[in-house]
């Protein structure tokens, strides 16, 4: 029993020494700390000024439209589009935030914020989610097994499922990714927007744009930023508006991006997956040295030496 | 009344009793409903909505009762790893509560995805998307399946093909066998490695939803947290399936073994509330637990099933009663069900005005995978010598025993 222990000791001692001698040559970020992902130079996105959105909803039976949705009549009875969340028909969704107090309004353009670093993406484990060129993030039916994983990590909450199909998709805004570049040269719902409340552009041009707008308008725009800047460590789709961001369904995020974190902490732990490798390394040895003691052990089996055929085990 | 349980022998009883036809029925009814989900769709079976897209599937069968089934793997670290002999008999028990479990879960995880087709990318790497924490749990517990549980369990299979009368079978069997002891170090150690990667994993989920998991349980330690309640949960379904065995099937009580896998599963879970409030107390979330808000209730109850059982089983006297071992384990096991629970559900809250409550139907084929578990089980200590027994109970023809403690 002691040379065991003193086994055991050793097996371990040895096995977290090659453990630290390795993983101190493997350059790893601290816990929770990642590289920050950085946009794509060329990242396009929209920006929506809520101040300047009149609410006509023209550009949801146009992205209906440019993406073969069926409208929605919600609860209306059949009568006329009327979804009051986004949904399964719905990639695109002019919402009204009106205060308690009845005076503060805002309208919101509801749909995917195109994150630099998405946490959809960074959890999708067939990368059927996945960042096109522009930095859009698409969907991809072939790969995707219809986990709904990316509902759980958006911060948005904003991936939908056509919960009624037997093939089922993954529904939302990719940007008008089939369109743009190839007969359009913006998404259909800036297209149509009558007061360029949403613009389509450059990420970085989009962002100098919005700036410009609270420069000219100080103290008018909520806290004097544009939303997506730098939360959830950025997103490609912009929001400004005169009211509280969080009135809005825009949560508070940390500048730093969830899916960041989470590679810290499995980078942590995994060291470019060295940590499994040499554990496992240690624990062969430790249990090789069991099963031999364990085949000779008169302990267990005593009778099978009499059988003749093979020892005990 | 204690007995030294050193065999394993296989349950003399008829496999079609009572509980074994409830408990199939059950999973029978499970099947029907998960056929007529795969001609319809997940809404017509499920509560599940775009708030709260995973439900009892995932979140109960898999990220919560596979902990349960995580039975093989911590009493194979104790009986492996700390070279404590004594397991060496409840060990098919153990890797055969691990095996019913994780095949439920990954039976409940197939149903729940909704285009399990494109599973077949999985054989191209190029697909993968190896950040993906779910990518991580679906691949490492598919091998630990394959490559580790079915072998694990192998040995009470190839015993009874020696013992088949047929000496082709019987050559098979020992060859098949000797092949395995040459590899099982090694088959050993990966049923270590692999269910602590994903044991972990399960509980890095939840980390990517942020801000949607309520403070209490969101903590970048949760991979950690949910590992040692793996570890208690493993020992405590061991504990209470063995228990039931021998209160059902007269096996007798091994005070030594069942009475140590108490303790070492009550040192684990203390061990699990020091690293559980040495981390609420460095987020200094700690006050939140006191709000008796909705959560902090889910927590406080939580807290407590953990904390009790485990302060009542540091005593040995409560650790040496069969009764009193039995309903603490049980109170133990609920407590760390909730834990693994309600991050994923009840502590989640969406953007958006979205309720989830799992419909009837999703509630019976939660049932019914489970039922089939233990259905599973019941075929299986009837069929093969799993449980263990005292020598004396062993019958005459299971005494040669090439295959024996394995």
């Amino acid at each position: 029993m002691d040379v065991n222990r003193r086994d055991i000791l050793k097996g371990l001692l040895s096995g977290s020494a090659l453990a630290a001698v390795a993983t101190a040559g493997v350059p790893v970020a601290k816990a929770g700390k990642a590289e920050a992902v950085v946009p794509v130079p060329d990242a396009v996105g929209l920006m929506y000024d809520a101040t300047k959105c009149i609410g006509c909803r023209a550009c949801m039976p146009a992205c209906q439209n440019a993406n073969g949705l069926q409208p929605d009549p919600g609860g209306s009875g059949g009568l006329y589009m009327q979804p009051d969340t986004l949904n399964a028909h719905t990639k695109n969704l002019i919402k009204l935030y009106v205060a308690a107090d009845g005076h503060e309004r805002s309208f919101m353009k509801q749909q995917c914020m195109h994150c630099v670093d998405p946490a959809c993406v960074s959890g999708c484990p067939m990368a059927a989610l996945h960042k096109e060129p522009h930095g859009v993030v698409g969907w991809n039916p072939t790969l995707c097994i219809g986990c709904r994983y990316c509902q759980i990590a958006c911060p948005f909450n904003i991936p939908k499922f056509e919960w009624d199909k037997v093939n089922p998709k993954i529904v939302k805004c990719e940007m008008c990714r089939h369109l743009v570049g190839a007969t359009e040269t913006q998404p259909a719902c800036t297209k149509v927007c009558p007061t360029h409340a949403v613009i389509y552009g450059k990420r970085s041009d989009l962002l100098a744009e919005a700036h410009k707008r609270i420069k000219e308008h100080p103290g008018f725009y909520f806290e004097d930023r544009v939303y997506g800047e730098f939360e959830g460590g950025g997103t490609q789709c912009l929001v400004l508006s005169h009211v509280d961001y969080s009135n809005l369904g825009l949560p508070k995020l940390d500048k730093e991006s969830v899916p960041s974190h989470v590679r810290g902490v499995s980078d942590f732990i995994y060291r470019g997956f060295l940590t499994p490798v040499v554990v496992y390394g240690g624990i062969v040895a430790i249990v090789r040295n069991r099963w031999k003691d364990h085949l000779n052990d008169s302990d267990h089996g005593g009778n099978g030496k009499a059988h003749g055929e093979e020892k005990p085990v | 009344m204690t007995e030294r349980w050193e065999r394993c022998i296989r349950l003399k009883e008829p496999l079609f009793t009572k509980p074994f036809l409830i408990f199939s029925a059950l999973a029978g009814i499970a099947f029907l409903l998960s056929f007529y989900r795969e001609l319809t769709g997940l809404g017509y079976v499920t509560g599940l909505n775009d708030g709260y897209s995973w439900g009892l599937f995932k979140n109960w069968n898999v990220t919560t009762l596979t902990a349960l089934g995580s039975g093989g793997y911590a009493v194979a670290v104790l009986a492996w790893i700390f070279n404590e002999k004594k397991f060496h008999p409840i060990m098919r028990t153990a890797v055969l509560t691990s095996l019913v479990g994780y095949g439920t879960g990954m039976l409940a995880l197939g149903i729940d995805v909704g285009r399990p087709w494109n599973f077949v990318w999985l054989a191209d790497p190029q697909t993968w998307n190896r950040h993906s924490v779910l990518w991580e749990v679906a691949i490492c517990m598919t091998s630990y399946f394959i490559l580790a549980l079915d072998v694990e369990n192998m040995p009470p299979f190839l015993e009874k093909l020696y013992r088949s009368g047929d000496p082709a079978k019987k050559e098979r069997a020992m060859k098949i066998f000797q092949f395995m002891q040459k590899t099982f170090p090694f088959g050993i150690a990966l049923a270590f490695v692999l269910p602590s990667m994903h044991q972990s994993s399960l509980g890095a989920l939840m980390y990517l939803a942020g801000t949607r998991v309520h403070p209490l349980w969101y903590t970048a330690r949760m991979p950690l947290l949910y590992l040692i309640m793996a570890y208690v949960l493993g020992f405590a379904c061991v504990l209470l399936v063995l228990a039931l065995s021998a209160y059902f099937w007269d096996l007798g009580w091994d005070l030594e073994i069942l009475g140590r896998l108490g303790q070492v599963m009550t040192w684990t879970s203390l061990l699990w509330l020091v690293a559980q409030f040495a981390d609420l107390a460095y987020r200094g979330v700690l006050a939140q637990a006191f709000t008796f808000d909705k959560y902090s209730i889910y927590f406080l109850l939580e807290t407590a099933l953990i904390l009790i059982p485990s302060f009542m089983l540091l005593s040995k006297s409560q650790r040496e009663s069969p009764g009193a071992l039995f309903r603490w384990t049980f109170l133990l096991t609920i407590g760390g069900l909730l834990y693994r629970f309600i991050p994923t559900t009840l502590a989640f809250s969406p953007l958006g005005d979205y309720r989830y409550f799992p419909s009837v139907a999703e509630i019976m084929m939660s049932i019914g995978f489970t039922a089939l578990a233990v259905a599973v089980f019941l075929y299986a200590v009837k069929t093969f010598a799993i449980l263990p027994a005292s020598a004396g109970k062993v019958a005459a023809e299971e005494a040669m025993q090439p295959f024996d403690t394995l």
